[in-house]
């Protein structure tokens, strides 16, 4: 115990030795320390806010659809809705984690305004439910028409090309079901956009009875999910399993897999390799820092051996030099981190609109404590790593060799 | 009763494809209590013996045997465990570690035995005493004189009750005064302890001191 403090106390005096050289590693440690710690943060906002932008702005935490619909293309696509969506619904009530349930019909139709006529993909939806939970569909003009029966909502792209305005009428054309075709008319309520231009261009939202009347049917293609917290899926999904067995219960990332898991994924790749490049970075620091330690103190580590002191032991020394010297050098980067987070980076950084996308945002640096003691553990094993080359060199010298070192 | 028994002992130092003889068919005994001198010119293989005798070299040729038994052949780990127990060192340039106080310096080197704190507490107070700087036990080597230094490797020598300590040009790096006072010291310290010293030196006033000389000339003991 007495031997584990004096050496504890020895590698703490032989950190501060040469302490133009310490200050140096110490810096070095501490940017990387920083550098890490607030990218970590970065890296967590940008997908919290992009998982919440996926979530709130189109598909809920998930969605519930007939098994095997989604696995298929369908010639009668109707035939394989949910059948008697409000007993469903009242079942799923039920289950662990559910705040609430949102109806939804595609519906493919041609708006026609005036001279104008476009394509467009749009859902028939529950506008009164929906408005509370999809908060991410920012609304450019007017607002969505929560209870009114004759309301549409357009994506800002699709409202450009027909050239309407919130107050404008619109006649909805559909192609499918029995007769054919069927029309209503329709009043703009709001112009939305969700950050997706692909999306936004062809995207529409009526209420879901008029979607229903235009496809001649009471059924109802997806039911998507809102929960309390988006680590609550798996239980909800199991228990929906359990419950409704004939129903499949798809996670937002799944669904949005072209753009949210890829994102995720591309992201993490990247976040990898600027966290290869910082330690690598604080490798050196080290490597260089106790190399020389080591190289000056050659003749002490043949005095130590000469005295009867292992290897081992004088090895331990020096890796635990070498860790003080990382782990203060972490906690300084690290206590500079919070400081910029807290001072000039509290309200995020503004972030130019990613490519696909049509607004900007701002990234807030979300800083945990897992990232700290993620931090904090990567310097300490990259300090062990950059110091054990010089050490293991020295404690192999023969001692007669290095007690005549100069 | 002979410490060392040393056989036709040859070392010769190698590197860049050449051997450089360095001690030829030594044979020499230390006695237990002995106060033995090795004198002879730079470059007659005074350190080399010292060396070989301190176990941090291994013999070429020939046979070592320290209290009977012959270390020639023993691995690393057993000859680092002789050393830590049997042999103690005195450096010519004090070799102490700079971020230790007096007492830490000789302290640690008692940390590897299994020592209760108040014994390990009592043997360094003791050996700092004997060596006349126990008021120094607080200082740093650096904040010290070089004769003060050297006390503090020989405290740190003793402290371990070890059968020889070896001395490599112990008083070389001291002024002639500080030299004599650190000679008189050893000579003290080995007439009170019984504890054998072996030490090189080229300095003919300090071999006076010594119980025996012996001379070394290119690699081969002359006297």
């Amino acid at each position: 115990m007495r031997r584990a403090a004096l050496l504890l106390r020895l590698s703490l005096r032989n950190v501060f030795r040469n302490r133009r050289r310490s200050l140096f590693a110490l810096a070095t440690i501490a940017m990387g320390a920083l550098g890490l710690f607030v990218f970590m943060g970065f890296n967590r906002g940008l997908m919290n806010q992009y998982r919440a932008n996926t979530i709130r702005a189109r598909w809920g935490h998930g969605q519930l659809y007939v098994q095997g619909y989604r696995d298929r293309a369908h010639a009668r696509p109707w035939e394989h809705w949910i059948e008697d969506p409000s007993a469903v619904m009242a079942r799923l009530r039920r289950l662990p984690g559910v705040l609430d349930l949102f109806p939804r019909l595609t519906v493919s139709a041609i708006l026609v305004a005036g001279e104008h006529t476009a394509a467009g993909q749009g859902e028939g939806i529950d506008g009164a439910a929906e408005a509370g939970f999809f908060t991410q569909l920012n609304y450019r003009q007017g607002g969505d028409f929560r209870d009114r029966a004759d309301g549409i909502v357009l994506g800002e792209g699709l409202a450009r090309g027909l050239g309407v305005q919130p107050g404008d009428q619109i006649r909805l054309v559909v192609q499918g079901g029995e007769p054919l075709p069927r029309s209503a008319a329709l009043r703009v309520t709001g112009i939305f956009h969700t950050g997706s231009q692909e999306f936004d261009s062809r995207t529409f939202r009526i209420p879901l009875g008029i979607a229903q009347a235009l496809l001649a049917t009471d059924r109802v293609e997806s039911i998507a999910v809102a929960l309390a917290e988006v680590e609550a899926w798996p239980a909800f999904a199991e228990a929906a399993r359990a419950s409704l067995p004939d129903l499949e219960a798809v996670p937002f990332d799944e669904l949005d897999r072209i753009y949210y898991r890829q994102a995720v994924d591309w992201l993490d790749a990247q976040f990898a390799f600027i966290r290869g490049i910082i330690l690598l970075v604080v490798f050196l620091g080290i490597f260089n820092v106790i190399s020389m330690a080591v190289l000056e103190r050659t003749r002490e580590i043949g005095t130590l051996r000469a005295n009867g002191d292992g290897r081992l032991a004088i090895a331990l020394g020096h890796i635990l030099e070498a860790v003080i010297l990382a782990a203060l050098g972490a906690a300084l980067g690290l206590a500079a981190g919070w400081a910029l987070s807290a001072g000039p980076l509290h309200d995020g950084v503004a972030m130019p609109p990613a490519p696909g996308i049509t607004r900007s945002f701002r990234i807030q640096i979300e800083l945990a404590l897992a990232d700290a003691l993620q931090v904090m553990g990567l310097a300490a094993l990259t300090a062990v790593v950059g110091c054990l080359l010089p050490v293991w060199r020295a404690v192999r010298m023969p001692i007669a060799d290095a007690l005549r070192h100069v | 009763m002979s410490l060392y028994e040393v056989r036709a002992v040859s070392y010769r130092y190698s590197g860049n494809g050449h051997a450089v003889p360095a001690l030829a068919d030594v044979d020499l005994d230390v006695h237990a209590g002995e106060f033995l001198a090795i004198a002879g010119p730079s470059g007659s293989g005074k350190t080399t013996l010292l060396n070989l005798l301190g176990l941090l070299h291994a013999a070429d040729a020939g046979t070592i045997r320290l209290d009977g038994r012959d270390v020639s052949t023993l691995v690393e780990r057993e000859r680092t465990r002789l050393r830590r127990e049997r042999i103690a060192f005195v450096f010519q340039s004090f070799n102490l570690i700079p971020v230790l106080t007096a007492y830490e310096n000789v302290e640690y080197v008692l940390l590897t035995r299994p020592l209760p704190s108040a014994e390990r507490r009592r043997r360094t107070l003791a050996a700092l005493a004997a060596v006349g700087i126990v008021d120094l036990a607080g200082r740093r080597p650096q904040r010290m004189s070089g004769g003060q230094q050297q006390r503090v490797a020989i405290a740190r020598a003793l402290v371990r009750d070890v059968g020889v300590v070896l001395a490599d040009e112990p008083t070389a790096a001291l002024d002639r005064t500080t030299g004599r006072a650190v000679m008189d010291l050893l000579k003290r310290l080995n007439r009170d302890r019984g504890i054998a010293f072996v030490f090189s030196t080229h300095d003919p006033r300090i071999l006076a001191a010594a119980d025996r000389v012996v001379h070394l000339a290119d690699g081969r003991i002359a006297s």
